[in-house]
């Protein structure tokens, strides 16, 4: 129904507001930010392909959660553009309320880790990161009839197939840590701000969405089995 | 290392979730009173509004003096409720029904918060015994109670 903030102009605030951080960090600091290490070491060092275990735990053991994977490619052992996509569902029948919600979807996310460890060739990593996410869901939402207060007639309340679209951005720092052979194990903890969405018909929000988890929790976590192939 | 410390220590604190249901979560429909000039009226006679409800009629609104706007519940889910209001003057008794046609829309805020409906006012109309006529101003009722709906024009010296 309403959009927000239209997608144009969210990415043009999160373009500033970025640009702006880059400007106040000083020419020196920019630079040395942004240029690789000079070493023998190649610049193309190989993917790496992950597993969330916090979204699949979430999932078993709770209402809703996620199935994610990544894909990750490794540039002189400093910046690691990065795809993660996923499967989110939500299953939740509200003991209070009695609301009950339900989704299942595909989600998308790109974007770029920096290693910011003085030793970027050493086994672990600490990553800095900026992610982009989307999703495209479909929501149901159903209540048992109740009775109407006033006019005392039984009501039946329910949305069904709600099409909905959500953008938002993540930031976020992690860990990275060798184990052996090509094994790693990592954990990140992110911070999660919608940029905009939009929800079909009358709909003002939805609870939870695949990927970017419950509309009110702004922070977030993985923890990570990781492959370097 | 501090510093990175620091910096996850800052995430978590400026990251938190909470229950975001709405203060008011009444849907009610607000009714004015109006001169054909679009001023708002006092009412000096005693109103009281009753309605057909599943176990008989019964009132919703009761007894209000020299009002101009009032609150009335509007229903669930209905296609059409029927109000009839009751002027009370000095030996007077007058009734006027109104009927209210509007469609029902499910709302949703979280699964934390009480399901209940906005409603769009599809027509209005009226007998007219008290009544001149009647006008839908906002035909959104939503929780939001600064918005007056329904424009009641009396009859010129009522």
């Amino acid at each position: 129904m309403t959009i927000l903030l239209s997608m144009s102009t969210s990415i043009r605030r999160l373009a500033i507001s970025l640009l702006l951080i880059v400007m106040a960090m000083g020419t020196q600091a920019q630079m040395k930010f942004f240029t690789l290490q000079k070493d023998s070491i190649p610049f193309f060092r190989g993917f790496a392909v992950s597993f969330d275990l916090v979204g699949a735990g979430m999932l078993a053991l709770s209402d809703y959660g996620q199935y994610e994977a990544a894909l990750r490619v490794n540039l002189h052992d400093e910046w690691f553009p990065i795809v993660e996509a996923g499967i989110g569902k939500a299953n939740h029948d509200d003991e209070v309320t009695r609301i009950y919600y339900s989704t299942s979807a595909p989600y998308f996310k790109i974007g770029i880790d920096k290693n910011m460890l003085k030793d970027k060739h050493g086994p672990n990593r600490l990553y800095l990161g900026l992610r982009y996410g989307f999703t495209s869901y479909q929501v149901d939402i159903a209540r048992p009839d109740f009775t109407d207060p006033v006019w005392k007639w039984d009501t039946g309340y329910g949305i069904k197939d709600a099409a909905c679209k959500y953008h938002w951005a993540e930031i976020l720092v992690g860990i990275d840590a060798k184990i052996f052979g090509p094994l790693h194990l990592g954990w990140s903890v992110r911070y999660k701000r919608r940029l905009s969405h939009s929800e079909e018909g009358d709909l003002d929000r939805t609870w939870y969405v695949p990927g970017f988890g419950t509309y009110d929790t702004s922070l977030g976590g993985t923890f990570n089995v990781i492959i370097d192939i | 290392m501090k510093k990175w410390l620091m910096v996850v220590a800052a995430v978590v604190v400026v990251s938190c979730s909470s229950i975001d249901c709405p203060v008011n979560s009444l849907v009610l429909t607000q009714y004015q009173f109006t001169s054909s000039g679009g001023q708002a009226l006092s009412l000096l006679d005693t109103l009281t509004v009753a309605t057909t409800r599943k176990d008989g009629s019964d009132t919703v609104f009761n007894k209000g003096v020299n009002i101009s706007t009032f609150y009335l519940p509007i229903s669930y889910s209905h296609p059409e409720d029927k109000l009839v209001f009751h002027f009370d003057g000095e030996g007077q008794h007058v009734t006027d029904t109104l009927w209210i046609k509007k469609d029902d829309i499910p709302h949703f805020e979280s699964v934390d918060c009480n399901a209940s409906f906005f409603h769009r006012l599809t027509d209005i109309r009226c007998s007219h015994n008290c009544l001149d006529s009647v006008v839908i101003i906002n035909p959104s009722v939503t929780n939001d109670d600064t918005v007056i709906h329904v424009y009641l024009y009396p009859k010129t010296g009522d």
